[in-house]
């Protein structure tokens, strides 16, 4: 049984991340940002969950933290979403750019 | 022949995650976007099984999969998708944007290449009783702390989406 | 038990009557203010005289130590009391005084809106001005002279809503202050040439030094002391902190802190003694003010006004005794001084409290028998000041004068003669003028009444005293006070002086009673007969009288000269100030408003570029670890 090396694991959640973090860096909607957020979160889960496995020396502990940025990403949407919605109450777009208030 | 599919279920993964995930960041339509994040995560959820840690990526399917799809889902239902009239990418900032990531991008990549496993593969069994043991052994207390987070982050969503105008009462219980 | 060692209480309790009626008094404490600093200073009188009765019997100089203040180096100041004979006589006058005007205050300030506030300064004061009397270094003493001179300044600009006593207290404590710079170069000096402030470490070092230095530094104390007992030339705040109440007057401006530049020299007197030259400086000055105080006093018609001219002159005899090398004189007159002043200045105050807050004597008269208790109790006090045996000033002032002629000094003895005429003839005066003849105010005699008697007790304490006090001092040269205080300026060693003839002494006294009863004659054949008429003297006087009137233009000459001086220097300053320093400070401030606005733009409120920030920080450190891995910047 040929095992996939562990490099290629972690290559391709680099490349997921970097989409990810392109993504946040262009697109304007809220939500959308959101989403890639997300998309970053998975890509570090896979390397974490790679690592733990391929590492003996990790001890498994990798698994457990991707428990906890389950935890903590679930938690990161509903808040976030949260506060999509209600900026978008307070004025009608979910358009970052359009939220401008801290400009200096 | 049977050697082979582990690598090949891994190329079709990989091939299928990045593609998903390049889409979401470049189509238009963010209903689509959204489909198409859940399918990445269900790519991830593949990659874990490759990984061996099937626990791992039940709870996948069942957070991002299940959860955090249907979230942003109805984050994507109750927000505006209006017609733009200006171009999705094209910011100020957008070229910038991608000369700085793609120059993090290319060396990471390499880097992440170079990684070689530390040893024989674990032999089978899975990830259960390993992740059972810390979780409820050393990594108890964080856990428990785990749980105050989430009903922090259940009543802070709560408190930020309730509207203060009783009329509206009912809106606000059905946005939650 | 040993109340020398619990000295330190004599301070604390008015200390805490201050703390009490500030904190508790607006709100809650209202009309008990004056009770509980009447109990407080109460208890640290009784404790003072136990002290003081305990030094009598034979207490050695002690030194109670509270705690080390500063110690640097070789620089170390205690707060320390010190218990030797003048510090302990000091303590009995000041509570004495201060009690009995406590409890007159209760009746005078009665029906005063800021009653909490003047109970709390008055007790402040008397915390202050016994830690000058109890300090045991120059340092600790500076802290109650400031103390004093504060609450001096609150205490004259009391009526704060009047600009008069605004005025006052502005004017008194900038003089002060004047005193006060020359009190610290003298401290300084003492300082860097002793190395040590202690007063018993300084004496003993006085050996070592030339006698130019220590002139200087006797001359620079000297300066302290002008300013805080109001001689020449910066007497000018005194009669003006007469806006003040009458108590505080009595208390602050006639009986103890006025005292402070005395007490300050006499206890300085070994380095006086050591500085020959400066002790003549103090006794001409001393002399100077008392005649040119007694001068003013003369046509003077605001009654408070009187008694303060009449208290610079008399401090002058104080700095005169001291000058002429009779420091014991000098204490001993200030002894009596207390009580008979504070007498004049309650007095005073129970008449000006009867008839509507009016000071000027020319709208008193007749009052003698609305107020007999204020009269007789003023006239034993007037006796006393005129000098007229056997009243209190009798002893003090005649020992004064004879000990500047038995000296040697006849110019000053003639000078202090010549005074004790002139003090005979405007206290007389005064007191016909408001007490004897016809009223010259219908409506203000009608309304006169004596005053309670929560202040007519305090006149008769100290007119007691007034008639008493002088018996510490009998006989001459070898009374109580003498042989209690002696040791003081003979362990300063000052040679004591050869016991004069007796027959000398007699014969002093005698020519400075008949001078008194001259003066007083003088007065009653002015003013009880018009014989002769003193308007008509004044029109014969003419430019002089004027003089007189006008205190000898020396506020007019204050003003111009260095009032105005002041003025210009602080224009020049203020303008410097607004164009120099404000214009850099501006230019700076601008310069870094450019470079904020320059800044600001990057704070485009844009979340994408905040984000890409993040991102460019990232390879930032990239680039920055490949080229630590790289070697680029070495190892």
């Amino acid at each position: 049984m040929t095992h996939v090396p562990l490099g290629a694991f972690i290559a391709v959640s680099a490349m997921l991340f970097f989409i990810g973090c392109a993504g946040v860096l262009m697109r304007r909607n809220a939500v959308v940002i959101l989403m890639c957020v997300e998309l970053m979160l998975n890509a570090a889960n896979l390397a974490l969950v790679a690592f733990s496995r391929r590492l003996p020396a990790a001890d498994e502990r990798g698994s457990v933290f991707v428990t906890f940025v389950f935890v903590i990403a679930a938690a990161e949407v509903a808040v976030g979403l949260a506060i999509v919605l209600a900026a978008y109450r307070n004025r009608p777009s979910v358009d970052v750019d359009e939220a401008r208030a801290m400009r200096g | 022949m049977f050697d082979l599919i582990e690598p090949i279920v891994f190329v079709l993964l990989s091939v299928a995650l990045v593609g998903a995930g390049a889409a979401v960041v470049l189509l238009r339509r963010i209903t689509s976007g959204a489909l198409l994040m859940a399918f990445t995560f269900l790519c991830i959820a593949g990659m874990f099984v490759l990984l061996g840690a099937e626990t791992i990526a039940a709870f996948q399917v069942l957070i991002y999969v299940g959860a955090i799809t249907v979230l942003i889902l109805y984050g994507v239902m109750f927000t505006p998708q209006s017609p733009r009239s200006y171009p999705l990418f094209f910011q100020r900032q957008t070229p910038l944007a991608a000369v700085f990531v793609a120059l993090i991008a290319v060396p990471v990549v390499f880097i992440a290449l170079s990684f070689r496993d530390g040893g024989p593969p674990a032999s089978g069994g899975g990830d259960l009783v390993p992740l059972a043991t810390s979780l409820f052994g050393p990594f108890a207390f964080p856990f428990e702390v785990a749980s105050v987070l989430l009903l922090a982050a259940m009543i802070g969503a709560i408190a930020l989406v309730k509207r203060e105008d009783p009329l509206d009462d009912e809106f606000g219980e059905e946005r939650l | 038990m040993n109340l020398v060692d619990l000295v330190w209480l004599i301070p604390a309790f008015p200390l805490a009557a201050f703390l009490v009626n500030g904190i508790f008094g607006r709100r809650w404490l209202g009309k008990a203010t004056g009770p509980i600093a009447s109990a407080a200073v109460a208890a640290s009188a009784v404790l003072a005289l136990g002290v003081f009765s305990q030094v009598a019997g034979g207490h050695a100089q002690t030194v109670v130590p509270l705690y080390e203040w500063i110690g640097v180096a070789d620089f170390r100041v205690d707060v320390a009391a010190l218990v030797d004979p003048l510090s302990a006589t000091m303590l009995v006058v000041v509570t004495v005084v201060s009690l009995l005007v406590h409890v007159y205050s209760i009746g005078y300030m009665a029906h005063d809106h800021g009653l909490h506030r003047f109970f709390t300064w008055l007790p402040l004061f008397v915390f202050a001005m016994l830690v000058l009397v109890l300090a045991d270094n120059y340092l600790l003493m500076f802290v109650g002279w400031e103390g004093v001179g504060l609450c001096s300044y609150l205490l004259i600009g009391f009526w704060f809503e009047r600009p008069e006593p605004q005025g006052a207290a502005k004017k008194a404590f900038v003089m002060n202050r004047i005193g006060d710079w020359g009190f610290m170069i003298g401290m300084i000096t003492t300082f860097l040439l002793f190395g040590t402030l202690n007063f018993t470490e300084v004496f003993e070092r006085v050996g070592i030094a030339q006698q130019g230095v220590l002139t200087l530094i006797c001359l620079a104390f000297f300066l302290g002391a002008t300013g805080k007992s109001a001689q020449l030339p910066l007497y000018s705040w005194l009669p003006d902190a007469m806006e003040g109440p009458s108590p505080v007057s009595a208390l602050i401006h006639a009986a103890t802190m006025v005292t402070a530049g005395v007490y300050l020299v006499a206890r300085s007197t070994p380095l006086f003694a050591a500085a020959g030259p400066a002790l003549q400086v103090v006794g001409a000055v001393g002399a100077l003010t008392a005649i040119f105080a007694a001068t003013i006093a003369l046509v003077q018609f605001d009654i408070k006004r009187v008694m303060a001219y009449s208290t610079v002159s008399q401090l002058g005899y104080m700095f005169l005794a001291l000058g002429v090398g009779a420091p014991i004189a000098a204490m001993f007159h200030l002894f009596t001084h207390a009580f008979f002043k504070a007498l004049l200045f309650l007095g005073s105050g129970s008449v000006i409290h009867g008839i509507d807050d009016v000071q000027d004597m020319r709208r008193m008269g007749g009052l003698r028998s609305k107020m007999p208790i204020t009269y007789w109790t003023m006239v034993i006090a007037g006796g006393a000041l005129a000098a007229i045996p056997p009243l209190a000033g009798f002893w003090s002032k005649d020992e004064i004068l004879a000990t500047a002629f038995l000296n040697g000094h006849t110019l000053l003895w003639l000078v202090g003669l010549v005074t004790g005429a002139l003090t005979a003839f405007y206290v007389t005066r005064a007191i016909w003028l408001t007490f004897h003849g016809e009223p010259r105010d219908r409506h203000l005699f009608d309304h006169a009444h004596e005053s309670p008697r929560i202040m007519t007790i305090p006149l008769l304490v100290l007119a007691v005293g007034s008639v008493l006090a002088g018996f510490v001092g009998v006989p001459p040269e070898s009374g109580f006070i003498h042989r209690f205080l002696g040791p003081v300026t003979e362990a300063a060693g000052r040679a004591t002086e050869q016991a004069p003839a007796v027959t000398s002494i007699i014969a002093l006294a005698a020519l400075s009673v008949v001078a008194s009863v001259v003066g007083i004659l003088i007065g009653l054949s002015m003013y009880a007969r018009h014989h002769p008429d003193p308007a008509a003297v004044a029109r014969a006087a003419g430019p002089y009288y004027r003089v007189l009137v006008n205190k000898y233009y020396v506020d007019e000459l204050y003003d111009r000269r260095f009032v105005g001086l002041a003025n210009a220097f602080a224009g020049a300053s203020w303008a410097f100030d607004i164009h120099i320093i404000d214009g850099i400070v501006n230019r700076l401030g601008s310069l870094f408003g450019i470079l904020g606005s320059g800044l600001r733009r990057a704070q485009t409120g844009l979340v994408g570029n905040y984000a890409l920030s993040i991102v460019a920080g990232l390879l930032a450190v990239m680039i920055a670890y490949g080229g630590y891995a790289a070697g680029v910047f070495g190892r």
